[in-house]
């Protein structure tokens, strides 16, 4: 397998019924670098202009940008613009070959070995995930005794893949996950929230990586899943094999057909817009995202129109 | 005579007594106290009960108990005995005080800074990472004098064999220094030769250390440094002493929506615009301090703030990310922590306390669950305390249940025997009681090191029994004397001088929400006023003579009555249902009138607490109790009418502060603007009602009323030594601006203050009124001063009309409060 390069267009525009007054955004619509992942070009554009704006790391690492808007506003719209290069990373990956998953959390929990540190972040509970008794219930069948635990992790990905529809109707920005998991249905946020806290609920190291997937296939592949908006999944950490991404959503052990944009605990850490407004009143949004495959690094970008949420 | 004292204090015999040694007998410290105790005559104890009630109630120190049926505004429970510490044994405490913020302070670098201390496995990562007190945000925060933790309280605990323990930490916004002050001013007025020669150690000198070390910190370039107390708002239950810190401490208090961050540096919206903000000290937890990356449903914040504090451009104080330290999860580990730290052993042990994340400790804390009490890890779980030997049967299976089930959520800690100490028994002349005490004590970062606050806030239990001490439990407090060894000393303080950039006119900190305040206190002052002298023309008429509807006076009172929605509409006028709404109007605040305004004054008056002189606040504070405690009586007419008068002579005082004692800035004649208002609209709706009686054939006028109303009958009489007619009372109430109740007095004056207050902030509406100084001034005297004069009758109208424009216009203007609200998008 050879690098994929991608074009992503990122597109929020919010109407407001009454005029906001000032308004500060935090964005999170930079894919971060990573060993896999390199960013070619990126542009974050504005309107009406901010009056200020800084950019800087989270504390995962994450760019983030923070605008202010101090001048009266009726809509506002940010376009995200990223060229980015994604090199296979899942090669050697054998799941019956990781080791018993109980070891994995004795290993986190009782030893405070530097290395693993970065992982203990992602133990415990956090604003979106909460742990209940039916939680830890549900995610108990793929964790029989001494299985290996990425293979557990794999048979997890599946089980919410069949078990839950997708539906984006049935839930917000902010349902529980207690709420999904009665309901069986939900969107990519939704799933990613419900197998990052099944893991945590074990004891496993399990974070919540928001980015984008392709919106137009290769001709002869079939449209994935969450495609039209931002994508999350979810990245489990093992010791031996380090970081790996799982998508419930697709059913998928992730490769280089998703773009990264950030990590955290949840999606609280990484909403792609958190914004705080002053006045305002009712608000429409609309999210568009349209990620291309640019078939040379050199070939111009095909324009491509913006399909809706 | 001491053992009439001692009667009904029982000997300690599974705990400590502060006062009397194992024979019973006073320690040496008590000597003093305990001898004046048994010769003070009965009745000097008594006034001196009396003189701590008094302080209490009239300095209005109040403290909210949110599960209180009383609700909000619960009086602050003092007890008159200090308790008393002597020299050595303070030494001790303050030295392990000292060392332990020095400690916590060193812990919280560490966690938001190289986290040395996770990587060397010092700290377990679930009381960090796991901790929902940890704000990422915070990480990185950049700590000014390498402080995170300016102001620390400790609550301490003495057990049987007289040691000092540590049960818990305060590490965030620690209340009750304030309170502690309090209690000594009241205290130390009490028994003032007693408190003289037993050489207490002042409190002042920390107050000022921590006020000099804040503004030392405080990135200020070279600019005289803003330092403002944020506070949640007043219906937090320590907003008492918010606002009195902020007084004492002379910061600003502020609210989130006061404060805005540009170009990551705070500032504070004032009338005059934004002003630069280089420290805030906090009362408003973490996690509502920045809706825009912390909490986003918390409105109280301050969107930006973690920005400008991470950026260095502004000082919190205590940082942001401090209320980690306040899990009693971490109290089993600091032993080692000092150590490793400090290279030194704790001065003080904490109540032993097991964090039962570790397997072990939750299988002892399970298996000795009677002798322990069991509570929530992190602060944020919001549990009570549970004691082991409360539970059996199903109820503490299930208990173990939910510990197993998430045994990191909890912390078993031994069961502390707390020691004694006497408390005045109120009911009897002369005897002591038994409580059980803790202490709180406080210290502050200085660039010196930390200092600690001689003398705490000691905490009181309901009976002598009681395992825990809590506040919102009914508790009550005491003074805490530390005696000197030698003269009190005084604290030499680390200011710079005072240079000329320090110095400051015309209340430029004066806060948007501040001058709305103001306003408001200047309408609900006058507005009062105005019903009080409503009512009482009614009680009077009513007391003088049956009236009826064809008085054509008494019909203009009834229409003003229905204006104020005393009367209702539907009313109809027997004299029992009259009575009835009367009164209901002097003593149901629920109901239109003036029990009701003068609740609305006394909560804007709350809201200006730091700006009130102590005096004037009494009289407002009185004014509204007297009231509170009439509530519910049925009084009799002539009970009411003296309640009445007595209101009026206490508005007339507050008017008396407003003209005399407070300072001519801007926050003044936003006052004035509200009042003269306020009057304005009034006398507009009560000549409105005179002008429209019907015409009495022959006779005179009933006019007395509107003169009386209009507080003119003396100046009338003196002028004119006749029975009202129309064309002097209307000159005399309208064009006369000599009369301060006049309409010409209250446009005149409305005129001048909004040019005055035009000049620094832009145009402020005083050209609006033009029109109506205009036919004011044209009126005829010859056709205009009579009922029928339709020029009269439109400029009344009118000046309704501009008065209520005016109002609006200044509301948006300056006073423009908006909530934050949260978005998010995917």
């Amino acid at each position: 397998m050879t690098d994929a390069r991608y074009h992503v267009v990122h597109r929020t525009r919010y109407v407001y019924e009454s005029r906001v007054a000032v308004a500060q955004q935090l964005l999170h619509l930079t894919p971060r670098e990573t060993a896999w992942q390199k960013l070619v070009a990126h542009a974050v554009e504005i309107a009406p202009q901010p009056s200020e704006i800084t950019e800087h790391l989270d504390y995962f690492g994450n760019p983030v940008r923070h605008a202010v808007l101090d001048s009266p506003h009726d809509a506002l719209t940010v376009s995200a613009e990223s060229e980015v290069i994604v090199s296979p990373r899942t090669g050697g990956f054998v799941p019956a070959g990781s080791p018993p998953w109980e070891s994995v959390r004795e290993r986190l929990h009782t030893t405070a070995e530097a290395r693993h540190l970065e992982a203990a972040e992602y133990l415990f509970e956090s604003p979106q995930i909460e742990f209940s008794p039916a939680l830890a219930r549900y995610v108990a069948r793929s964790f029989p005794a001494g299985r290996p635990f990425l293979d557990g992790v794999h048979e997890l990905n599946h089980r919410i893949h069949e078990e839950f529809a997708f539906d984006d109707s049935a839930t917000g920005v902010s349902t529980p996950i207690a709420e999904v998991l009665e309901l069986r249905r939900g969107v990519c946020q939704d799933f990613a929230h419900l197998m990052t806290g099944c893991l945590r609920v074990l004891g496993l190291p399990a974070r919540y990586v928001s980015g984008y997937i392709l919106t137009t296939p290769p001709p002869g592949q079939v449209r994935m899943v969450g495609a039209d908006a931002s994508h999350a999944w979810v990245s489990a950490y093992c010791p031996q094999a380090g970081w790996v991404d799982f998508d419930p959503t697709n059913d998928l052990v992730v490769d280089h057909e998703h773009i990264t944009l950030a990590w955290g605990r949840d999606f609280s850490d990484v909403a792609p817009m958190r914004g705080v407004i002053l006045g305002g009143g009712d608000q429409e949004l609309e999210v568009h995202v349209t990620v291309t495959q640019t078939v040379a690094p050199a070939q111009r970008r095909r324009s491509e129109g913006l399909a809706a949420r | 005579m001491p053992r009439q004292l001692l009667s009904a204090y029982p000997p300690a015999s599974a705990r400590y007594d502060e006062m009397l040694d194992a024979g019973r007998v006073p320690r040496e410290h008590w000597h003093t106290m305990f001898e004046q105790l048994s010769t003070a005559p009965a009745e000097l104890m008594r006034e001196r009960l009396q003189a701590v009630q008094r302080q209490v109630s009239e300095n209005g120190i109040t403290y909210n108990v949110y599960a209180d049926s009383q609700g909000a505004d619960r009086p602050w429970d003092l007890d008159v005995l200090p308790l008393i510490l002597p020299h050595e044994e303070w030494r001790t405490i303050e030295r392990a005080v000292i060392q332990r913020a020095a400690l916590l302070n060193r812990i919280l670098l560490d966690v938001y800074g190289s986290q040395y201390l996770l990587q060397q496995g010092l700290l377990p990562p679930a009381l960090v990472h796991g901790h929902a007190g940890f704000l990422r945000p915070a990480h990185g925060v950049s700590a000014q004098g390498n402080t995170m933790l300016h102001l620390y309280a400790a609550d301490l605990a003495r057990s049987p064999d007289g040691r000092w323990w540590v049960v818990a930490d305060r590490t965030q916004a620690p209340s009750g220094a304030g309170y502690a002050l309090e209690n000594r001013l009241i205290i130390s007025r009490v028994f003032p030769d007693l408190f003289r020669d037993l050489k207490v150690q002042h409190l002042a000198g920390f107050f000022a250390a921590l006020r000099d070390s804040i503004a030392h910190w405080a990135p200020h370039d070279d600019e005289a440094p803003l330092v403002v107390l944020l506070t949640p708002g007043p219906y937090n239950e320590t907003y008492f002493e918010h606002a009195y810190l902020a007084r004492y401490l002379g910061f600003p208090l502020v609210e989130g929506h006061d404060l805005t961050v540009r170009s990551g540096c705070v500032w504070l919206k004032t009338l005059s615009g934004l002003q630069r903000v280089h420290a805030i000290v906090r009362r408003l937890d973490d996690d509502s301090c920045d809706p825009l990356e912390l909490r986003g449903d918390s409105t109280l914040g301050v969107a930006g703030l973690a920005e400008a504090a991470r950026r260095g451009n502004v000082l919190l104080a205590n940082a942001l990310g401090s209320n980690l330290l306040e899990s009693g999860a971490l109290l089993g580990f600091l032993p080692a922590l000092s150590r490793s730290l400090l290279g030194e052993d704790l001065q003080m042990p904490s109540v032993g306390t097991w964090w039962c994340g570790e397997s072990a400790a939750l299988e002892e804390a399970i298996g000795r669950l009677d002798s322990l009490v069991i509570k929530p890890a992190f602060p944020q779980l919001r549990r009570e305390a549970v004691f082991g030997d409360d539970l059996s049967g199903a109820r503490r299976e299930e208990f173990i249940a939910q510990m197993r089930a998430k045994p990191q959520d909890y912390v078993a800690q031994e069961m502390v025997q707390l020691s004694q100490a006497p408390v005045w028994d109120r009911q009897h002349p002369r005897r002591l009681l038994a409580r059980a005490i803790g202490m709180r004590v406080f210290a502050c970062a200085t660039p010196n090191g930390y200092v600690v606050m001689p003398g705490g806030l000691t905490r009181v239990a309901t009976g002598s029994n009681a395992r825990v001490i809590s506040m919102q439990r009914g508790g009550a407090s005491k003074d805490t004397w530390v005696l000197a060894p030698g003269p009190v000393n005084t604290f030499s303080l680390l200011r710079r001088a005072t240079g000329p950039q320090d110095l400051v006119r015309g209340g430029a900190n004066l806060t948007s929400r501040m001058v709305e305040n103001l306003y408001w206190f200047g309408r609900y002052s006058e507005r009062c006023d105005n019903t009080a002298r409503l009512l009482r023309l009614a009680l009077e008429r009513m007391i003088d003579a049956v009236p009826s509807a064809a008085d054509a006076g008494w019909s203009s009172i009834t229409a003003l009555l229905r204006r104020a929605e005393i009367l209702e509409d539907e009313d109809d006028l027997d004299d029992v249902a009259l009575v009835r709404a009367l009164r209901a109007a002097i003593v149901d605040e629920d109901r239109h009138g003036l029990a009701g305004n003068l609740r609305q004054l006394f909560r804007v008056a709350s809201q200006l607490r730091e700006r009130l002189s102590l005096d004037n606040w009494r009289t407002v504070n009185k004014l509204v109790q007297d009231f509170a405690e009439r509530k519910g009586q049925t009084l009799a007419l002539s009970d009411a009418l003296s309640e009445i008068d007595r209101t009026v002579v206490a508005l007339m005082t507050l008017s008396g502060f407003a003209l005399d004692g407070m300072t001519r800035d801007q926050g003044w004649r936003f006052l004035s603007v509200g009042r003269r208002i306020e009057r304005l609209q009034f006398q507009c709706t009560a000549l409105e009602q005179a002008l429209a009686m019907p015409p009495c054939g022959s006779g005179a006028p009933d006019l007395d009323w509107l003169l009386a109303l209009a507080d003119s009958t003396i100046t009338y009489r003196s002028r004119y030594m006749a029975r009202p007619e129309w064309m002097p009372v209307i000159d005399l109430l309208v064009r006369d601006d000599s009369n301060p109740r006049s309409i010409a007095f209250q446009l005149k004056g409305l005129h001048d203050y909004l040019v005055r207050l035009g000049q620094s902030l832009g145009d402020c509406g005083a050209g609006s009124l033009a029109p109506s100084i205009e036919s004011l001034n044209t009126l005829d005297p010859g056709r205009d001063l009579d009922p029928g004069s339709e020029r009269l009758a439109r400029l009344l109208a009118d000046l309704q009309e501009a008065s209520h424009m005016l109002s609006e216009r200044l509301g948006l203007r300056f006073f423009s409060h908006s909530v934050l609200r949260q978005t998010y998008a995917t």
